[in-house]
């Protein structure tokens, strides 16, 4: 069992680092475990109100009248606001973050459509009740497959202008998305994958599998709902929110809103979990509600709210069919992917269809993925968005293959694996990635090797996946300053949502040679950093790490300037050791940096100030993979299923910190182990979310969890910080599929559809239902 | 609604605070009295995120009303670190990497400290089952089992 603990970094090691590749706990830790740290829901402004939201009762609704009367007479209450009172801005009608409050139709159960203003949180949400609506409920339609059929109910009339700047920012593929113009449809957008001939590829297999497999519609659950709290005075508006992305939003509202994105500033509060989930949903909406009371507004989203009309992920449907040789080789896979975007556009179909075809070698790929409109929430990212829903599918065909060939899982996998220059089903050809080396490392774990023991017991079962993850790109920059008394600063204007701060201090750290302590670093305002990109797509280390990594350089190069004057050398031969710049090879010719700090900021400073500078852009990526393993207990009476073990090993291309790593790696386990087992957002057929709470909606808790076997990889990319490559996101990804395999392992049975559930299970068994799941 | 005034001990002091009788012991603390540590993650008792211990047993305080708080000995994440010193529980969250966003984590070690204090040798089934009313969702609960064996294994050797 893997156990890593902080401890403080003296001794270089056999790479010649002190600061990187070393566990760091968290810079924020005190401040965390003491309760001090501010999220957004514990900041107050002077004269502050409180937004409550009403949203709409019919998942698909014209609105033909709001009577606010009677609620704006609510003693305490400021205002009532509805989209008539709203001041004009850019909508688009696809683009769901940009409709504030609808003005004629509703199109999910919940969507905004009227907020009440108060001081007191409570009397607001009196005010709630006493609003009449006017509403026709009008034809709905909630599952996708019946939504792609002809002459479905339409969600949206008219589908042109989708705007797919969000999803850009979780991954770097070419998302090859047309939406079908000129036919009403709601069908949103179509992305087809093809290579070779997939019918002469079955033609060659030995075994052909052909299923279809189901997987719900799931939530972030971030412990921390969406808060936001906005504010506009002198022309100036200032919006202090949990965000991954505090630029994108800058972005957005200066557009919406058309003023200037110098006069917006955006704050991306201490985010208490987003995975994905917190990117941009509200903070227009409270920007509007500031803008017409002219006093700060506060809006914190109950958790209810939060499952009903937040961004969860979607539900898909993927229909498989795959052919394999008896020596293993995976001769053609043909798939239909079917995503449930909700009411707006916004799911990563390209990703999944991607990955279905892209895992493998594969001669013949015939890969088709439709994003499809119902009505009900409209989906965002959750942790490599979509890739889940595909990997399980493609990863269960794997299995049930090499069962039916009488080939190990693992050999399978290993000999089909993609490597560095194989093709993605775009063409596109792989960078160097480390899936087989994480396959290899599973085989070596410890749970792998007590395979034979686990077969020993009734009904337990061991399975194993993979899954991997592209990862996004953006541009990024950082700001290394010099303080008078050597202690550094670094800017940076991503938020910070995995650690990448601590991980920004031990790079400086070990750029400058200085202990960690002596680095601070100020991050996520848009007002006072540099560009940096959203904290999404697992890229934050990558690239904003690789700007904070030259930043630091550029400051070290500076440094030595100013010693080069004083030490009589050039700056090349210069180092810093012991807090002090000297000369390489001779301690006697040395100066203390606090020095150097001071010769660059007293009066009559003879150098200039020390700031480093870094930026860059990021054009290549560096996909992420893990191979992941399970073992599992069935109860075939009650068909409960206990997790007795589970393993993962990852690439994360160089482990800055592999307590982060580390931390990444089982977060993104027990999400996956969630989908695997529990979470599924159940909606009846009017469009209303049944389980909007956290105990009918089921996450994993600390008794549902062994502890995770966790083995790190390390496959340097070409571009990331020291080698490190994306770490985030990947390891959600098999975790259903591993899961499956190994119920499949303990009682003979795959299971199509996730969650998997006693019933599922006990159906699958043939002990309820049918006999099918 | 009129007012009523409510005394309890909260982190050790003595404090008066004139609440709604509707209000919960979370917003009293957190709204009233300005201790912010504390936070809702669902405001139903189900997240564990609230979570403050009271005369000794650990609750959730966004399902306690506040009135009934009165003459109580109520205790917050603020009230774990003595004179700035973190306690073991704290220290040990930090050291294994058991914080992550931080929202669970003043309610996760309240949890584990109340844990602690009524098995201070816990098994690896009895801090499971501890913990069990709190949800981290970052984590996967890995490091923060280990937190509170290492928290449980400093205690021991003190």
């Amino acid at each position: 069992m893997t156990q890593t603990e902080a401890r403080p970094s003296t001794e270089r090691d056999a790479n010649g680092h002190k600061y990187v590749g070393k566990p760091a706990a968290r810079m924020e830790g005190p401040a965390k475990v003491t309760g001090r740290t501010i999220y957004a829901d514990d900041m107050k402004l002077p004269h502050m109100l409180h937004a409550k939201i009403l949203g709409s009762p019919y998942a698909h609704a014209r609105i033909k009248s709001i009577n606010t009367q009677k609620a704006r007479l609510l003693p305490g209450v400021e205002a009532v606001i509805t989209a008539a009172d709203l001041p004009k801005y850019k909508k688009n009608p696809t683009n769901r973050r940009s409709i504030v409050f609808p003005d004629t139709e509703a199109l999910f159960a919940g969507q905004p459509i009227a907020a009440v203003l108060a001081s007191d949180p409570h009397v607001a949400e009196a005010a709630l009740a006493l609003i009449e609506l006017d509403l026709e409920a009008l034809p709905n339609v909630i599952d996708p497959m019946e939504a792609m059929k002809d002459g479905s109910p339409l969600v949206h009339s008219s589908l042109s202008g989708i705007d797919r700047s969000e999803e850009q920012g979780h991954v770097a593929v070419d998302l090859e998305s047309g939406n079908q113009e000129g036919k009403a449809s709601n069908i949103a957008s179509t992305t087809p994958f093809k290579r070779g001939d997939v019918e002469a590829g079955f033609a060659e297999a030995d075994v052909i599998i052909e299923r279809s497999w189901r997987s719900a519609m799931v939530h972030q659950s971030y412990i921390e709902p969406h808060s936001t709290i906005a504010d506009y005075a002198d022309g100036e508006l200032s919006v202090w929110t949990s965000t991954q992305a505090p630029f994108y939003i800058r972005e957005e509202l200066a557009t919406a809103l058309d003023i200037p994105e110098s006069k917006v500033r955006v704050t991306a509060t201490e985010v208490g979990g987003g995975f994905g989930g917190k990117i941009y949903l509200s903070e227009l909406m409270v920007s509007l509600l500031a803008m017409v009371v002219r006093r700060p507004v506060k809006y914190i989203m109950s958790r209810g709210e939060d499952m009903v009309a937040a961004t969860p992920a979607p539900f898909a449907q993927v229909d498989l069919k795959t052919g394999m040789k008896k020596d293993g080789t995976i001769t053609a896979i043909k798939s239909q992917l079917v995503y449930d975007s909700g009411a707006y556009p916004g799911a990563s179909v390209a990703a999944g269809a991607l990955l279905i075809g892209g895992l493998y070698r594969c001669a013949n790929l015939d890969i088709v993925g439709y994003e499809v409109l119902t009505n009900k929430a409209s989906v965002g990212a959750l942790r490599a968005p979509s890739a889940h829903n595909a990997t399980y599918a493609i990863e269960c065909h794997i299995d049930m293959m090499a069962k039916e060939l009488g080939l190990d899982p693992i050999e399978v996998r290993l000999k089909n694996a993609v490597v560095e220059g194989d093709p993605l089903p775009s063409g596109q050809a792989y960078p160097a990635i480390g899936l087989a080396e994480c396959i290899r490392a599973m085989s070596e774990s410890n749970l792998w090797k007590g395979r034979a023991a686990s077969k020993q017991h009734k009904n337990r079962g061991v399975g194993v996946a993979v899954g991997g993850w592209m990862g996004g790109l953006q541009p990024a920059s950082a700001i290394v300053t010099m303080n008078p008394d050597a202690t550094f600063n670094v800017t940076v204007g991503c938020a910070d949502i995995t650690g990448v701060n601590t991980t920004f201090q031990s790079i400086t750290a070990e750029v400058l040679n200085i202990p960690r302590e002596q680095i601070t670093v100020t991050y996520g305002d848009t007002k006072t950093a540099p560009y940096a990109g959203m904290s999404a797509g697992s890229k934050t280390t990558y690239t904003v790490g690789r700007a904070v990594k030259l930043a630091a350089e550029d400051a070290r190069r500076q440094i030595f300037e100013v010693a080069a004057t004083r030490l009589e050398a050039t700056p090349d031969e210069l180092e810093i050791e012991d807090e002090a710049v000297r000369v390489i090879g001779d301690a006697e010719k040395s100066i203390a940096l606090t020095r150097i700090g001071r010769w660059t900021t007293n009066f009559g400073a003879r150098y200039p100030v020390v700031v480093g500078r870094g930026s860059i852009t990021a054009t290549k990526m560096a996909p992420g993979f893990t191979c992941q393993a399970a073992e599992v207990e069935v109860d075939t009476d009650t068909g409960e299923i206990t997790l007795l073990n589970y393993a993962i090993a990852q690439d994360c291309g160089f482990a800055i910190n592999p307590l982060s790593v580390e931390g990444q790696m089982q977060g993104g386990v027990s999400q996956g182990l969630g989908i695997a087992l529990w979470e599924e957002m159940q909606y009846n057929s009017e469009g209303q979310l049944l389980n909007a709470n956290l105990l009918d909606y089921r996450l994993p808790t600390a008794r549902d969890l062994p502890k995770i076997e966790t083995i790190i990889v390390e496959v340097a990319s070409e571009e990331g910080p020291f080698g490190a490559r994306i770490v985030g996101e990947p390891s959600i990804v098999p975790g259903a599929a591993a899961v499956a395999n190994a119920v499949a392992d303990a009682i003979g049975v795959f299971i199509n559809e996730v969650p998997i559930t006693p019933e599922r299970v006990l159906r699958a068994l043939g002990k309820i239902g049918n006999g099918t799941n | 609604m009129p007012k009523q005034i409510i005394n309890l001990r909260l982190n050790g002091k003595p404090t008066e605070v004139a609440v709604e009788p509707s209000w919960t012991l979370l917003e009293t603390v957190r709204e009233a009295l300005g201790y912010t540590g504390a936070k809702e993650g669902c405001g139903t008792g189900d997240c564990g995120a609230c979570s403050m211990i009271v005369d000794g047993r650990l609750i959730t305080s966004c399902l306690m009303l506040a009135p009934q708080a009165d003459g109580r000995e109520v205790t917050s994440i603020e009230g774990l670190a003595a004179n700035g010193t973190l306690n073991p529980v704290q220290q040990a969250f930090i050291d294994t990497g058991g914080v992550q966003c931080g929202f669970c984590t003043p309610g996760m070690v309240m949890a584990a400290t109340a844990l602690l204090k009524a098995n201070p040798k816990p098994t690896f089934e009895d801090i499971r089952n501890g913990l069990a009313g709190n949800l981290c969702r970052c984590t996967g609960y890995t490091k923060i089992f280990q937190a509170v064996e290492l928290a449980a294994e400093r205690m021991a050797t003190k």
